[in-house]
């Protein structure tokens, strides 16, 4: 396996940043997410990231195009086109995972969406496999190896006080190679993973929520959630967005952001009827639709046990604890 | 199991199988052993779940907004803070006492979560920053009361303290360091709102950020439009926030939410004398009234 | 024009809030006396100073506004008794908190100017404008567009 010291990581980067936008995991403010590597960024290998990779492909705010508004005549202008090649390193297997989801709902079923699309081509993904879980994932009760992940184009190995690399596709053997200079030839083994702290015993639930639609269970399980949209904002998955004009006089831009199933505004209709009006309804549709309607219609969970909706609900909604309630319930 | 556990679980037994309340609302054990968020319980024989230790962080009378025409009474279990909270909505006529049983428990001063699970089970976990600070640990209205009514002479003693040394360091900075420093928090706001739907404050109908039909805040998250959003709410709670800190534990950017509320606690107490929300249910609010000699600064 | 020839002649843009009452009389006073002053000023009649809340001063921020003036009956004066004096309370603490996120105390003033205040009003209108034509503009809270 090609390898190198985890300290000549960032010469690593440097190299690849000439001819890359390249993403790394780093620590901003205090916050760990994926930023464009440049000199002097705190990089952040020793845990996943709490803000995933998804604002890359998919961000939280997107312009779509400009468009001028006079009288009757309406102008539509492209926005330039973004270019270059970016490579995003360091994008763990549950992370991996979500970006295949991500491609299951903008590329597939006959609907491409042309902003998500645009950004992914221009992507190269190094995976990094996992030793020790947090106390918050749980990856592996979700169908996801936490040492090799799905669609990477290079899968890279934490060996320790080294990074092992193997490549995958084509795209990546050819990246590896603009690099050959840094890494090192040499035997190596991946080290085992260590135990889960948390875990989740996801078998037959797609099936069992089926019938469970008008369940009592979703009395319960809803009482504490607050609304608001933590989990959906820091989930890997999550894909909602909404379509919206930024005005200024005649000229406009229009806009989309991420939107979430808790939001009042999500489901209201222009009439004003709202047929989710409480927690309840709004609850059982965030675990409907991870467990339910997405394996339903792409044949794959939507959630990758990264555990951070976990980590950080302001009253531990645990997707596990629903899970395990959900498997309980008669 | 703790004396007091014991007597929560005793109350709230009886609580339900008397059907005083239908639903008692405390605190219980989460995934991991630094997180006990909010329970619900119906049934006598649930009553095992509630809990009290270092992590009961959660202001529960938040919850009583949405028992408002739920028939017959709940109970929920309030710390000082939570109290406060409930003399607030009390205040504002968002609920009514009478359909409320309030089981006082008076509080040490809970743990910081981080910490806890930065330094493991067996560390000397270090007080939230929000209950170092906390004035009122004691229930200031109750129902039931469990654990010595002799801790509440100590109140007195905490409320003389009052920390704004670090609203003071923000004051001190220069006009352009000070945009730069908030311009770097509201950058990396993600807009979740969770600091308003935790904010026992925050009980509108319909909060203004919600209404986008009227466009009063745009859909982009960018610092400018999260800066709409975070001194509005700043001004919205202006004399209604009762401190307990739940904005800035919720935040999953870390933003320094109460950095915000204290400044302007700071300036009601200045300006307008000496206020603490939820403390007078019968008091009248800061901006809900005047004074004819109020400062006068706009000659 | 030239982006830099627009930079050249910038001229702050003001918004005030008037109160339908007295600042907006007043205001009309000071043109009926042709009393000149700066036009740099954008009126807004509200219907008392007590109408106007916070988000209408950032919202003003947001979209270019150079410095923004809350203008209503003097204390004692309200059409509407006690209006002003809520406004004062509100004002009070928001300039507070203004200046507390870094923006200049110049560019967020209220002021009382009755009907018959005229000349007051040119005068505020004069003095604001030369306090943020110093300046130059506000680039704080604004949106990127």
């Amino acid at each position: 396996m090609k390898t190198v010291l985890k300290t000549k990581l960032p010469e690593l980067f440097e190299k690849l940043a000439n001819n890359y936008t390249v993403f790394v995991p780093a620590k901003i403010e205090g916050i760990s997410r994926f930023a464009p590597y440049q000199n002097g960024l705190e990089l952040a290998l020793e845990e996943n990231v709490l803000m995933p990779p998804k604002d890359i492909f998919f961000p939280q705010t997107e312009k779509m195009y400009k468009f001028k508004a006079k009288d009757q005549y309406l102008e539509i202008e492209d926005l330039p086109p973004e270019e270059g090649q970016q490579v995003i390193f360091g994008v763990r297997s549950c992370d991996l995972k979500s970006i295949d989801c991500l491609d299951q709902v903008f590329l597939t079923k006959g609907f491409v969406d042309a902003f998500y699309q645009d950004k992914r081509d221009r992507s190269i993904l190094i995976g990094l496999s996992c030793v020790k879980p947090m106390e918050n994932c749980f990856c592996s009760s979700m169908g996801v190896d936490p040492q090799k992940g799905v669609g990477a184009d290079i899968q890279a190995y934490d060996l320790g006080d080294k990074v092992g690399f193997e490549a995958i596709t084509e795209k990546g053997r050819e990246l590896l190679g603009k690099i050959e200079t840094l890494l090192v030839e040499e035997a190596a083994s991946v080290p085992a993973v260590e135990k889960f702290v948390l875990t989740a015993d996801i078998e037959g639930v797609p099936e069992k929520l089926k019938n469970m639609f008008d369940h009592p269970i979703w009395d319960d399980i809803c009482r504490k959630c607050l609304n608001c949209s933590v989990c959906a904002f820091v989930c890997p998955t999550c894909h909602c967005f909404d379509i919206a004009s930024e005005v200024r006089g005649e000229d406009g831009t229009k806009i989309r952001c991420w939107d979430t199933c808790m939001f009042d505004e999500y489901t209201r209709m222009a009439g004003g009827h709202q047929p989710r009006p409480g927690k309840k309804e709004r609850v059982r549709n965030r675990f409907m639709h991870k467990l339910r309607y997405f394996p339903e219609r792409y044949d794959m969970l939507l959630c990758t046990g990264c555990g951070r909706c976990v980590a950080k609900c302001p009253v531990n909604l645990d997707i596990t604890a629903v899970i395990r309630k959900i498997k309980e319930a008669e | 199991m703790s004396d007091k556990v014991k007597k929560m679980q005793e109350i709230a037994r009886e609580i339900l199988e008397k059907g005083e309340a239908k639903v008692v609302i405390g605190w219980e054990k989460g995934t991991h052993w630094y997180l006990s968020p909010p329970a619900f319980i119906d049934k006598p024989e649930e009553v095992e779940r509630l809990v009290w230790d270092d992590f009961c962080h959660n202001n529960l009378s938040k919850y009583l907004k949405d028992y408002v025409n739920h028939e017959g009474k709940v109970a929920i279990f309030v710390k000082g803070c939570d109290s406060r909270a409930f003399n607030r909505l009390l205040q504002d006529k968002q609920i009514e006492r009478d359909k409320v049983i309030l089981i006082g428990i008076p509080c040490h001063g809970l743990k910081d979560q981080d910490k806890a699970k930065e330094l493991g089970e067996n560390a000397d976990i270090p007080k939230a920053k929000k209950c170092v600070e906390c004035r009122y640990p004691n229930p200031l209205v109750y129902d039931y009361f469990i654990g010595e009514e002799k801790a509440l002479d100590e109140v007195a003693a905490a409320s003389e303290a009052r920390d704004f040394s670090d609203v003071e360091a923000i004051e001190t900075l220069s006009p352009d360091e000070k945009y730069e420093f908030w311009n770097k928090q509201y950058e990396r706001c993600l807009r979740c709102y969770a600091c308003r739907n935790v904010c026992p404050a925050c009980s509108c109908r319909e909060c203004i950020f919600d209404q986008t039909r009227v466009g009063w805040i745009g859909k982009a998250n960018n610092a400018s439009e999260n800066q709409f959003f975070a001194l509005t709410r700043a001004m919205h709670v202006a004399g209604l926030c009762i401190e307990c800190g739940e904005c800035e534990r919720v935040c999953p950017m870390n933003i320094p939410i109460m950095l915000l509320n204290k400044k302007l606690i700071k300036d009601i107490n200045l300006l307008f004398g000496p206020y603490d929300a939820g403390v007078d249910v019968d008091g009248k609010l800061p901006l809900g009234h005047f004074d004819k000699n109020d400062p006068e600064e706009f000659m | 024009m030239s982006v830099k020839e627009a930079q050249a002649n910038w001229e702050p843009k003001i918004l005030v809030f008037a109160c339908n009452w007295c600042t907006y009389a007043g205001a009309d006073l000071a043109g009926l006396s042709r009393l000149q002053y700066p036009p740099n000023v954008r009126v807004l009649r509200v219907p008392c100073s007590g109408r106007v809340n916070p988000q209408f001063v950032i919202r003003a921020f947001q979209r270019g506004i150079d410095g923004v003036l809350v203008a209503g009956c003097h204390p004692g004066d309200c059409h509407y008794v006690t209006g002003n004096y809520f406004t004062r309370r509100r004002y009070l603490l928001m300039q507070r908190l203004l200046q507390y996120v870094g923006v200049d105390p110049e560019r967020f003033q209220a002021r009382w100017i009755s009907g018959s205040e005229g000349p007051k009003f040119q005068q505020v209108v004069k003095e604001i404008t030369e306090q943020i034509r110093a300046m130059g503009p506000n680039r704080k809270l604004r949106d990127a567009q």
